[in-house]
């Protein structure tokens, strides 16, 4: 009887501690769960938080990077590489409007895309200065040779008799030199105002035209009997 | 902890599957991307600006749709609605490509077509300035005409058909400032009521020296002629030169217009700067009265006089003088020897409608 009171106290003791030891491995794992999930909530919170913020210093950088190129005369000197840029803004900020009407926002894309207009419009600025000094040197030689071609008509013309007693044909030439004249102003207007594609064009005009009088005054002169040579 | 972990595994080897099975991005947002280039590089902005916004706004839309269906998690993307987007986008684009070369065409139709037409009206323009000794004042403009118009020429040859346009629109205001120069003189030419006052000059004239036994002189200006005139018969035809504004009737001093009116002989002049020389009456009494009017009206400037000193002078006909009519030497000695001081002398445009300046205006 002893003997089975002590078998059943001591079984009562070993389940008990046994109980006990379960109840704490039990909690063990739980908390390790607890603290799994925690970690996970807490990393993608982090994430979300990270990601989920309008990139806007990105925004702005890629902005004024397009700006600057644009002042600089991208649109009049690589057209298309000013619209590619355009483009590439406006698809960025596409994306980032894609990801303002999102839950779960993820502005990790459009940043990308925004450095890449960013670099791009660097790029482009660098190499703007190049195209733009050709496209200035070629509207200053045209220019020149435009005023070397007038000045070759009234070197001309001043061998020509002056006031009354100067032929009609004479007189014709002499305004057409001034309409000459005329013209080449706006060719200075147009280097002023940084439009060399228009400057160029009209200053070759000019020279052909000019060459066109020269040759007229020759003739005209050569026969009245003025020496031209 | 291992339980965790498997579930994990789990997830993400779904995902990963998922991902390799995700809709791929539908190939006809590429070839909308192209085609919007495409236009933009035919000037799709320029010359067709409000459809070319419709179509770029459409664009848009659906690149921003394709965005947006992009940025859902792959088991939820539907690229159906946006590939039916991109593809009315394309549809519109070709449509927009269509119209575009039809514009172009007929664009380049109708420049290659002013450009002629306007190379016409120079030509006709210039014509004009050489039948004048006025002409010159018009020169000035239709030399900056046919620079122009060289730009217009060369921007239509690279196909810059909207420059081409812009140019040739400047040409307009320089054909007109050389018209507004040219027309009211080649007009009095061409005015029956004007050319009927001066053939009643010169049937009076000739009457005249009819009557009278006399020699007279008669000046036509557009004909660029002074003829003789013995007994009211032709006698001798010689070429004459005219005053820098010849074709324009005196009206005050400086003008450098030759006047036009009934006048005589007032001296001979054996030696002259000029050769020879027959001074005139000029300002006669109806020379004074337009004068007078003039001046009441305000057309003439404050502080000049009518003017005077005008003759019939050697030096060569091909020269221009401040009024005066020119003659070649040889001419003025033998009509110096047939002349007296009293002879008429006859200063008039035309008496014909159809005279040389007059024919002219035809086509313009």
């Amino acid at each position: 009887m002893r003997k089975l009171l002590k078998g059943i106290k001591t079984f009562g003791i070993v389940t008990h501690v046994k109980g006990i030891k379960n109840i704490k491995k039990r909690r063990k794992t739980r908390m390790k769960r607890s603290t799994v999930l925690f970690l996970i909530v807490v990393m993608a919170g982090l994430l979300l938080i990270g990601c989920g913020k309008q990139p806007v210093e990105d925004i702005n950088a890629a902005q004024a990077a397009v700006n600057a190129v644009i002042a600089e005369g991208a649109e009049k000197y690589a057209p298309e590489d000013a619209k590619m840029l355009n483009d590439e803004l406006t698809a960025a900020l596409d994306e980032i409007k894609v990801q303002d009407g999102k839950t779960m926002k993820n502005y990790g894309k459009a940043q990308e895309m925004l450095a890449k207009v960013k670099a791009d419009a660097e790029a482009l600025k660098t190499s703007l200065p190049v195209k733009k000094e050709e496209a200035k040197n070629n509207a200053l030689t045209a220019q020149e040779a435009a005023k070397t071609a007038i000045e070759d008509a009234k070197k001309l013309l001043a061998k020509a008799p002056k006031g009354k007693g100067s032929r009609a044909d004479i007189e014709a030439m002499k305004a057409d030199v001034k309409g000459l004249e005329d013209s080449l102003v706006e060719v200075q207007a147009a280097v002023d105002a940084e439009d060399y594609a228009t400057a160029n064009a009209k200053a070759k005009s000019i020279q052909e035209k000019a060459a066109e009088v020269s040759s007229q005054i020759t003739q005209a002169m050569e026969k009245v009997g003025v020496k031209t040579q | 902890m291992i339980q965790i972990i498997k579930r994990i595994s789990l997830v993400c080897t779904l995902i990963c599957l998922a991902g390799c099975n995700a809709p791929q991005i539908p190939p006809e947002a590429k070839l909308a991307e192209e085609q919007e280039l495409s236009l933009w590089r035919s000037g799709a902005q320029v010359y067709l600006p409000v459809q070319y916004d419709q179509y770029r706004a459409n664009f848009l839309k659906a690149r921003t749709d394709l965005f947006r269906e992009n940025s859902r998690f792959v088991w939820f993307r539907n690229y159906e609605p946006v590939r039916s987007e991109l593809k009315n986008v394309l549809r519109e684009g070709n449509l927009l490509s269509v119209q575009l070369e039809q514009r172009k065409q007929s664009l380049h139709d109708s420049i290659r077509e002013d450009i002629i037409s306007l190379q016409n009206r120079i030509d006709k323009l210039k014509e004009l300035t050489w039948k004048i000794n006025e002409g010159r004042l018009a020169r000035r403009d239709l030399v900056k005409a046919e620079i122009l118009l060289l730009e217009t020429r060369k921007c239509y040859e690279e196909n810059d058909l909207k420059k081409a346009e812009e140019r040739m629109n400047m040409i307009a205001d320089h054909l007109y400032a050389a018209e507004s120069i040219l027309f009211p003189i080649f007009n009095r030419y061409a005015d029956k009521n004007q050319i009927m006052k001066w053939k009643q000059w010169v049937e009076d004239t000739i009457r005249e020296s009819k009557a009278h036994h006399i020699t007279s002189l008669v000046v036509n200006k557009s004909e660029r002629v002074l003829i003789v005139y013995k007994k009211g018969l032709q006698y001798k035809t010689y070429p004459i030169g005219l005053g820098l504004s010849g074709s324009q009737d005196k009206l005050h001093a400086g003008d450098r217009a030759t006047p036009e009116g009934r006048y005589r002989i007032t001296k001979k002049l054996p030696r002259s700067k000029y050769h020879k020389a027959l001074l005139i009456n000029y300002p006669n009494e109806d020379d004074r009265r337009q004068f007078q009017i003039a001046k009441e009206k305000g057309l003439v400037p404050n502080q000049t006089e009518i003017g005077g000193l005008i003759e019939i002078h050697g030096g060569g006909k091909d020269i221009m003088t401040y009024g005066c009519i020119a003659m070649n030497n040889r001419d003025i000695d033998g009509l110096f020897n047939i002349v007296k001081v009293g002879t008429p002398v006859t200063i008039v445009g035309a008496v014909n409608s159809e005279n040389s300046l007059s024919s002219h205006l035809e086509g313009l």
